[in-house]
């Protein structure tokens, strides 16, 4: 971490900056010493990418389909209960 | 599960509430359409919370067992998805207690802000400029499973919520029993966890 206190401060509000869930006056605020402030820059891009990645990981879910063994004993179970 | 009631609850319409209704009314012939509905977003979300395959299946089916049980309490005051993850994740979390997997603790400083000065960057790495399509491979899946794994569960529960299922702040604070406030620290602090493993990653590679 940086340490100058601007960028530490708005370190803390990127996630929040990536979710459009900060005010317009914050927004213009950190958008404005991003301008000017590579480090920040650095920050927010890596931050991005993590997020998007993770976000990537929602599409992968065939990689990872139920077992059918599995699915035959819930269903199984399922009829027993019902 | 303690829920508190307002005066006039609104009650919510989604996709589900017909087939709740339905199977409300009662016979339950119609439950296994909602077992057909959730089974795999279930059983993905159980996995990536208990990491091992068979937790995962008894965390699926304990979960089915628990709306079976107490769907005849469910209220329509919330969409029926997030009051289904509530249960779900109550469930995980009681069976990780049991579990071998990542003991429960804080995430430290240390583990998600770089280590000194020298290790800030002053340019945008590579890897966070690529587009997806071209950065994407099962290699790099692997490891973000990984690292998501490595998360204490706390965290781990936040971001997958939030980033790998869809939920909002507010639906994921209500899920968990948490404030929104609650919500957005955990889910900053497990992203930059995610962000460092990445950040290795892409320089060890």
């Amino acid at each position: 971490m940086h340490d100058h206190q601007q960028c530490r401060a708005f370190f803390e509000k990127l996630s929040e900056y990536i979710d459009h869930e900060l005010d317009q006056e914050t927004c213009k605020l950190i958008e404005k010493h991003l301008r000017h402030c590579q480090p920040c820059q650095a920050c927010l891009a890596t931050l991005q990418q993590t997020v998007a990645l993770c976000r990537e990981m929602r599409s992968t879910e065939a990689a990872s389909a139920v077992p059918e063994e599995f699915s035959k004993r819930l269903r199984a179970m399922i009829r027993q209960i019902v | 599960m303690t829920v508190t009631r307002r005066a006039n609850p609104k009650k919510i319409k989604d996709k589900d509430s017909d087939l709740i209704r339905a199977i409300n009314s009662g016979p339950f012939d119609r439950f296994p359409e909602l077992v057909k509905r959730y089974e795999q977003k279930l059983y993905n979300f159980s996995f990536r919370m208990c990491r091992d395959a068979a937790d995962a299946e008894d965390a699926v089916q304990e979960t089915f067992l628990n709306v079976f049980r107490y769907l005849k309490d469910f209220r329509y005051e919330t969409k029926f998805k997030n009051w289904l993850y509530r249960v779900a994740a109550s469930t995980c979390i009681k069976k990780r207690r049991k579990s071998k997997f990542a003991p429960e603790r804080e995430l430290s400083l240390d583990e998600i802000l770089p280590k000194d000065k020298a290790e800030v960057p002053d340019h945008v790495p590579e890897w966070a400029l690529m587009p997806l399509d071209k950065l994407l491979n099962d290699e790099l899946l692997d490891q973000i499973s990984e690292a998501i794994y490595e998360l204490p569960e706390k965290y781990r529960l936040v971001i997958v919520l939030r980033d790998i299922e869809g939920f909002s702040t507010a639906e994921t604070a209500q899920i968990l029993n948490l404030s929104d406030t609650n919500v957005k620290v955990r889910l900053h602090r497990a992203r930059l966890f995610l962000r460092e493993k990445l950040k290795t990653y892409f320089t060890d590679e």
